[in-house]
């Protein structure tokens, strides 16, 4: 009877054994990979810290991170030649911090542990190769320089991107912080830059670009305009909406009205040319209706986080729930009346909730440029093993199609007027062919503050575009009357030339 | 085969074991073999051989499994102390000195366990005195927010570890003493049975002291081992289920309003359910524990080629985690299997004992060993919420080895005696339960 007791309990410890074995199985074999990705573990970074790592560079081929000798507590330092130009993109590998950008994300090929880089080190299996992969970045040495240089001391971000690939040519964002800080193998020193950086005014760790989301304003009106085309209900020509200076959305009674206070409307080729705020509002909120511009936006990539290959890309925002329907759809307002109508007129012009990072702006752009398709943008387009010869250059990847090549093709001619006689003037330059739309996104009246944004596209005349570009001049006090036409437009020209120039 | 042979055969094995590890600990962190590996060698065959003849001469009959089982976890744990930190690893071989001379002048000294039973009394109060100890002021010190220490001169003592091994005899004697009246079901409580009150003062009294002690000293996890020990043997002892039920009743009331009233069990809870709300901050050391084990992986990093430092107390409560990477899902799950030998010849120890003195003895310290891994491990693995006591052999920290070495000459004891052919059954001193009466 006792022995019966005794074997009870020793069930009751085989089965709490048996719980410690599932659970073991689950840490180290079912769970462990994930356990491994996750972003507070350290481990992996610290463990190929004093391996051999291969350079990241331009695809000009400027040196922007490598490991030199050191007689330090590790054998090698990582050094960052460009220091603060490409931290947001680069990204660092901090020995107590961990690792971001490239750095982190392909980690596996920098240190050689991917099986094509290991395939391709089998030959030198007996010699005294190294099996570290380069990375080449598709980011160009001149353009990111040339960004850095035209937005100035200016906060804000700049996005340079081949539609028709992809790939990202600039990516900058000020203010940006020096990767060497946090390389450095004084530990305590790279604590005290990484607290100093995460405490600093504008928020220099991170690479806002892609990472941030701002009020886009009226480069929103791009999305409103190609979502009335895609559905049919308007052409460039037709219908012609009133020329008014306000317009009051259905259950509301206070009017949006336009910049300055002037009167506009027309076909949609001048609604956009002139942002006309009470057309896009009108269109959205009783043409198009939430569902439409809610499954159009999200056909453009808002609300979805973009497959960008380093870490921490945010996805952009566009508010989906506009409440229930308050009246029927009729001949004066098709779309019907719904509880937020009011903030859905908003959100056609850019305003309410909409918010959305650079990077995205330059993927809206890229989809009129590219016949409605968008490329999943990559910062990342070869790897190289140690001796330079190509390993594997992927493969661009279509992301989303939001509209039809028709579609993207009538938006291109609206977005060409925009910058040929409308808001987006000073982006011309001479002999190219520049598309954009300007925005300028007020973040309120005490003090008066607003976001300069500009989207564009550029191509030879006769010529697919070949690059699209999104400028974002942030908000300032001292700054308060910019507009994107005025404070934007002008960087894209002045990278669209040089862009041009160079090729 | 007989069992000395056997446990020469299994000490052998396990000193190549402990010293191949050692060797290829140094291997992986330096390339090269330690310098002091044949001393190492020596030393380590030497103790064992020390131990394995006091066991010859003076238990000659008892089982022969549970010698090489603790050799073998102290040997591991070593080997992972020693590469965390060499400074620790000099403790640790004095203290493994320590137990093994513990363990041998036990099975020199104490020809029988049964003239414990007659001190069952006198034994409560001392396990209450070397529970209270480390709350008297000037005595007593505060370690990782427990006051579980002594300090005298150099040394820190848990006086907790050898508690729990006086507690133990008390609870046998007491139990092969009121064993009829607690069987017997004199009241109701809803459907269970339930015995006299007056029968569970003493029985209460200790409990509760050992309980209130505990949440003083904010040891949670002695604290859940002293209630299930209690538990445990009360079920062996009665087999009456309704001590169970009323006991995790208890026990359940108790986690409830110490979850309600201290700060620090909140905590616990808080970090069990999700360490990764603050992987930096409180939930650091289970989210270090789990990017370890996650390491470690089904083969390990290999010894010396893992980070096992990373993980805080990885010396101590944590100890298992390191193993786990280091040796990865097939190391641990060989602790797994040790532990659970070594509870499976426990309790053949205790069935086979040939006194219920001896029997609720084997059983309850087997019991106590092997939740005490469960609670451990169950910690670090996030089974249970992670309260610090030691893995019984592999930790590191004199109390707890020298302890582990004492209980484990108590089993070896009272294994000897249970297979000893030649001694007629004999009733016990105080005269209670004859062998046939357990049978």
């Amino acid at each position: 009877m006792i022995d019966r007791n005794i074997r009870h309990v020793l069930i009751v410890l085989l089965g709490c054994f048996l719980l410690l074995f599932i659970q073991l199985n689950r840490v180290q074999v079912v769970d462990a990979e994930s356990l491994r990705q996750h972003p507070a573990n350290t481990r992996t970074v610290q463990r190929d810290f004093s391996r051999p790592r291969g350079i990241i560079s331009t695809a000009d081929g400027v040196v922007v991170a490598r490991s030199v000798e050191t007689d330090g507590p590790f054998e090698l330092l990582r050094e960052y030649p460009e220091g603060e130009l490409y931290g947001h993109v680069a990204g660092y590998l901090s020995f107590n911090i961990g690792a971001d950008g490239v750095e982190r994300s392909f980690n596996d090929e920098l240190v050689g542990r991917t099986p094509a880089l290991q395939l391709s080190g089998l030959a030198g299996i007996l010699g005294t190769e190294e099996s570290t992969g380069q990375v080449v970045l598709t980011l160009r040495h001149d353009m990111q320089t040339a960004a850095r240089d035209a937005l100035g001391d200016q906060r804000g971000s700049v996005v340079m991107m081949d539609p028709r690939t992809g790939d990202i040519l600039a990516m900058w964002s000020n203010p940006s912080f020096d990767p060497n800080r946090l390389s450095s193998h004084d530990g305590q020193s790279v604590n005290e830059a990484f607290v100093e950086l995460v405490e600093a005014d504008g928020n220099p760790l991170r690479g806002k670009a892609f990472r941030d989301i701002f009020f886009p304003g009226s480069t929103f009106k791009v999305v409103t305009g190609a979502t009335a085309v895609e559905s049919g209900i308007v052409r460039l020509d037709s219908p012609v909406f009133d020329v008014t200076t306000e317009y009051t959305p259905p259950l509301t009674s206070r009017p949006i009205s336009n910049f300055g206070g002037n009167p506009c409307g027309g076909p949609l080729i001048d609604l956009l040319r002139q942002s006309c705020n009470t057309g896009f509002a009108f269109l959205g909120a009783e043409l198009l209706g939430p569902e439409r511009l809610s499954r159009q936006a999200q056909a453009f990539g808002f609300n979805i986080v973009p497959p960008l290959d380093i870490p921490g890309a945010v996805a952009s925002r566009f508010p989906t729930d506009y409440g229930s329907e308050q009246r029927a759809p009729s001949v004066e307002t098709p779309a019907g009346v719904f509880e937020d109508s009011p903030g859905l007129a908003q959100a056609s012009i850019g305003q309410n909730e909409v918010a959305a990072t650079p990077l995205q702006m330059a993927l809206v752009a890229a989809a009129v440029a590219n016949e409605g398709e968008i490329f999943a943008p990559r910062v990342v387009g070869e790897i190289k093993n140690s001796k330079g010869e190509t390993v594997s250059t992927p493969n661009p990847q279509i992301w989303q199609q939001p509209i039809s090549p028709a579609t993207a093709s009538e938006m291109r001619l609206a977005m060409l007027a925009v910058v040929e006689n409308g808001s987006g003037a000073r982006a011309q330059v001479a002999d190219v062919e520049v598309g954009g739309k300007t925005g300028t996104a007020q973040l309120g009246t005490e003090p008066a503050q607003s976001h300069a944004w500009f989207i564009a596209f550029a191509g030879r005349p006769g010529f697919e575009s070949e690059l699209v570009i999104a400028v974002l001049v942030e908000a300032t006090e001292e700054n308060p009357d910019q507009t994107g036409g005025r404070a934007a437009a002008p960087i894209a020209q002045t990278l669209i030339e040089q862009y041009f120039a160079a090729s | 085969m007989r069992p000395r042979t056997v446990e020469l055969g299994l000490l052998v094995l396990a000193s190549i074991i402990t010293v191949a590890a050692y060797g290829l600990t140094s291997l992986g962190r330096a390339a090269s073999l330690p310098a002091n590996i044949v001393p190492f060698l020596g030393i380590i065959v030497g103790l064992l051989l020390a131990s394995h003849l006091v066991v010859r001469r003076w238990a000659r009959h008892a089982d022969g499994l549970l010698l090489p089982l603790a050799a073998l976890l102290n040997g591991v744990g070593y080997v992972v102390i020693a590469r965390l930190n060499p400074d620790l690893a000099d403790s640790q071989s004095a203290w493994t000195f320590i137990g093994l001379a513990a363990f041998s002048v036990f099975l020199v000294a104490v020809p029988d366990v049964r003239p414990f039973e007659r001190y069952r009394y006198t034994l409560a109060l001392v396990g209450v005195v070397l529970l209270l100890l480390p709350l008297i002021p000037g005595l007593g010190v505060n370690i990782n927010g427990a006051r579980i220490w002594l300090r005298i001169g150099p040394f820190s003592i848990q006086p907790g570890e050898f508690a729990k091994i006086v507690l133990s005899m008390f609870l046998a004697g007491y139990l092969v003493e009121k064993r009829e009246l607690l069987t017997a079901a004199t009241r109701r409580l809803g459907p269970l049975n339930i015995p006299d009150l007056k029968h569970f003062g003493p029985l209460t009294l200790a409990w509760g002291i050992a309980l209130i002690v505990m949440v003083a000293e904010r040891d949670l996890g002695s604290s859940l081992l002293f209630f299930t020990l209690f538990i445990v043997m009360i079920y062996i002892a009665t087999g009456r289920t309704a001590y169970v039920v009323l006991g995790l009743t208890l026990f359940a009331g108790g986690a409830y309003v110490a979850h309600e009233s201290f700060g620090h069990v909140r905590q616990r809870v808080a970090i069990w359910f999700d360490p990764f709300e603050d992987p930096k901050g409180s939930g650091f050391q289970i989210v270090e524990a789990a990017f370890a084990l996650a390491d470690g992986g089904v083969t390990g990093t290999g010894l010396g080629l893992g980070t096992p430092g990373k993980i805080p107390f990885a010396a101590t409560d944590m100890i298992f985690a390191a193993v786990g990477e280091e040796l990865g899902l097939l190391g641990a799950t060989a602790v797994l299997a040790s532990f659970l030998l070594f509870v499976g010849a426990g309790f053949r120890v205790a069935m086979q004992a040939k006194s219920l003195f001896e029997k609720f003895l084997a059983a309850g310290i087997t019991a106590l060993l092997g939740f005490q891994a469960f609670v451990i491990i169950g910690g670090v693995l996030r089974v249970l919420p992670l309260t610090g006591v030691t893995l019984p052999f592999v930790s590191y920290g004199g109390s707890s080895l020298i302890s582990n070495y004492i209980a484990l000459a108590i089993l070896v004891r009272i294994s000897d005696r249970a297979n000893r052919p030649d001694v007629l059954p004999s009733p016990s001193r105080i005269g209670v339960p004859s062998d046939e009466a357990v049978a």
